[in-house]
């Protein structure tokens, strides 16, 4: 097993390269169109806020409208969040094991997670049509439900995909453990996590910035 | 095979793949939905759990943790730390450890828009340190008292943490949130002992701080009316019921979100703060999903029933078992972050403490507490990896040096709370909407 240093020459390298930056950037879009979502919730309770409180007229169906808003921000990102690693678990073991054994681990444990979603997925998806035959709607100002019941379906199927990808890289990187890693999470230093920490709340214009903290 | 049985084997293989690194929402999710499956066979099984993400990904008390992380992750580009530290250090700088002081009660003020301790500490890290560097403070009580005060911020509301418990034991979201403000002014003071009296003992450590008038103090007021105006919002919604939880977190989230964008945030932080907010909302819908998917296999299986009229009925008295209970969580935290371990463990030991005669807001608070004296302990310690992180010059060995002056003081807190549950169940029993 001859490996360049980059990598290159491992089979699927390319192909792994492409499929990764195609996905990404879908997710990216359905990230941002749940960060959308979230703003939107914001301007959207406190229009209800003021019209009950000042005016006495409470927006109608506004419980039925925040369920209906809501799918899309706790679904849409989650391809997102598992490309960056962001989904908890317990980095007992991992953290401690080096080449070969940990992309085992992350085979498996990949694989338990295309599995589940994979049924998830078909399952949600018989739970949308039976929305969209029956014509369901919610209680109080009856807004037909299954196009939030097929954002769940549609997340999942990016998710899916998102996991073929990792599955696959890990599987190269198991048979080629020398080669550079390429579309998988990285397993961060606690170093590295209180790093993103710090951008999280802090962000990137306010390190330039001198007037919140005297200069590092 | 009984259901019991298929309810030891499920949790044996959960916490077998969650030892193995799965990620918590795929290792909870499969186990639940293969033994539901189990239980009552592959078509029925699947499909009730396939109900599942959609159910709980719509519940309308759930809307309010992505209003809750907005706030959060605006809170510092509102550019409301420095005034609030300006002002905390105007009124308080004179008692002995005077800067270490006001660093406690900003961060509590802070705690009040924010519902993160890591990016509280990292805020504080920033803002307070080279101020007390300054003054030539102690430098390991500088680091000690900004990683531990962002503690605070998940115990007074708007904390997302708590409405994560609310939702798991199906308490009110209002309530819990009311809950934490007296247990997180009570953390506060007891530092704020701690800091007076080690600097009375030893001035060295942190020399008073004089010289402010009457107006300098009075001037330093308007800055920190946003944050007073936010956290009168959200405690009197909570506390009369005039708005619900996620009314009260938009309106807080639009005011920081304004007072930002005057403060001059750019597109692009924004972007970020955005992309942020929708990936941890992302991350907490899952975990409440998967977890609860196995919540729905535990109980076909009757697991937390059983394991509940077990504990009820060990020949102990209730306080061993808690305090049992309490070493337990300090083990698992210091290998897992607090909302997994919560929602991991809180289906079967919950009706437990239940059962024990204990009160669910009460102990809601104190798993919480407990949860973040794990964030400024090793080996995780992650507070303090942030505050070294932000200071590259104080060591991480002295930050986890200066904590444990404070570790001593939650230590002494959750003793308070043991002994005095009413400090915790007082306030929210006052509330209307219960």
């Amino acid at each position: 097993m001859e490996v360049a240093p980059n990598g290159d020459q491992v089979p699927f390298t390319a192909a792994l390269k492409v499929a990764d930056r195609w996905l990404s950037r879908v997710e990216d879009i359905l990230d941002l169109v749940a960060a959308f979502f979230i703003v939107f919730l914001m301007m959207f309770a406190v229009t209800q806020v003021i019209s009950r409180k000042l005016f006495n007229y409470p927006l109608w169906g506004y419980v039925d409208i925040v369920e209906i808003v809501m799918v899309a921000f706790a679904f849409l990102g989650i391809s997102y969040c598992q490309r960056l690693g962001g989904h908890i678990r317990m980095e007992l073991l991992v953290r401690r094991l080096r080449g070969r054994a940990l992309w085992i681990f992350e085979i498996l444990g990949t694989a338990v997670a295309l599995g589940i979603i994979l049924v998830l997925l078909w399952y949600g998806f018989t739970h949308f049509l039976r929305a969209f035959q029956l014509g369901d709607s919610t209680i109080d100002r009856e807004i037909i439900l299954w196009p939030a019941k097929l954002i769940i379906p549609i997340a999942f199927s990016v998710l899916s995909a998102r996991l073929l990808i990792q599955f696959l890289a890990y599987t190269r990187l198991a048979f080629y453990p020398d080669a550079a890693p390429v579309a998988i999470p990285v397993i961060e230093k606690f170093e590295e996590m209180a790093q993103h920490e710090i951008e999280g709340a802090i962000g990137e214009a306010a390190i330039n910035k001198n007037d919140q903290g005297a200069p590092r | 095979m009984d259901d019991i049985t298929i309810g030891f084997i499920g949790t044996g293989v959960l916490i077998t793949l969650v030892l193995l690194g799965v990620r918590v929402v795929y290792a909870t999710a499969t186990v639940g939905m293969l033994g539901v499956v189990a239980m009552i066979g592959w078509d029925a099984g699947a499909t009730n759990i396939g109900m599942i993400p959609h159910a709980k990904g719509s519940l309308y008390a759930l809307s309010v943790l992505p209003m809750f992380i907005l706030i959060g992750f605006l809170a510092f580009h509102a550019g409301m730390t420095q005034s609030l530290f300006d002002a905390a250090r105007k009124w308080l700088g004179w008692v002995p450890g005077g800067l270490a002081v006001a660093t406690v009660f900003a961060t509590a003020g802070f705690a009040a828009v924010s519902g993160a301790s890591t990016a509280t500490a990292a805020v504080f890290s920033r803002v307070a340190i080279p101020e007390m560097l300054k003054y030539g403070y102690d430098p390991r009580l500088a680091a000690g008292v900004v990683a531990a005060g962002g503690t605070l911020a998940s115990l007074i509301p708007p904390s997302a943490i708590l409405v994560i418990y609310a939702i798991i034991v199906e308490e009110s979201v209002g309530r819990l949130l009311i809950a934490g403000f007296v247990p997180g002014v009570v953390s506060a003071l007891v530092y704020a002992a701690i800091i007076i009296l080690r600097a009375k003992w030893n001035p060295e450590l942190g020399r008073p701080i004089t010289g402010f008038t009457w107006g300098d103090r009075m001037r330093s007021v308007p800055g920190t009316l946003p944050i007073v105006f936010v956290i009168v919002i959200i405690f009197s919604s909570m506390y009369s019921g005039w708005a619900t939880p996620t009314e009260a977190g938009a309106v807080g989230s639009f005011v920081v979100f304004i007072i930002a964008l005057i403060n001059g945030m750019r597109w692009k932080t924004l972007r970020e703060a955005l992309l942020e907010t929708a990936k941890l909302t992302v991350m907490v819908f899952s975990l409440i999903w998967g977890v609860l998917i196995f919540v729905r296999f535990l109980g076909f299986a009757g697991l937390p029933e059983m394991f509940a009229n077990y504990v009820v009925g060990l020949p102990y008295p209730p306080i061993v078992i808690m305090i049992c209970i309490l070493l337990f969580y300090v083990v698992l935290g210091m290998f897992m972050d607090a909302i997994g371990m919560l929602l991991l463990t809180l289906p079967v030991v919950y009706p437990a403490v239940i059962g024990l005669g204990y009160d669910p807001i009460w102990f809601g608070i104190i798993v919480v507490k407990m949860c973040e004296v794990c964030l400024i302990t090793p080996p995780i310690g992650l507070n303090c990896y942030v505050v070294a992180g932000v200071r590259p010059d104080i060591p991480l060995s002295d930050v986890f040096r200066g904590i444990g002056p404070f570790f001593i003081c939650d230590i002494l807190t959750l003793g308070l709370f043991l002994a005095f549950p009413e400090i915790i169940t007082w306030l929210p029993d006052q509330m209307m909407n219960r």
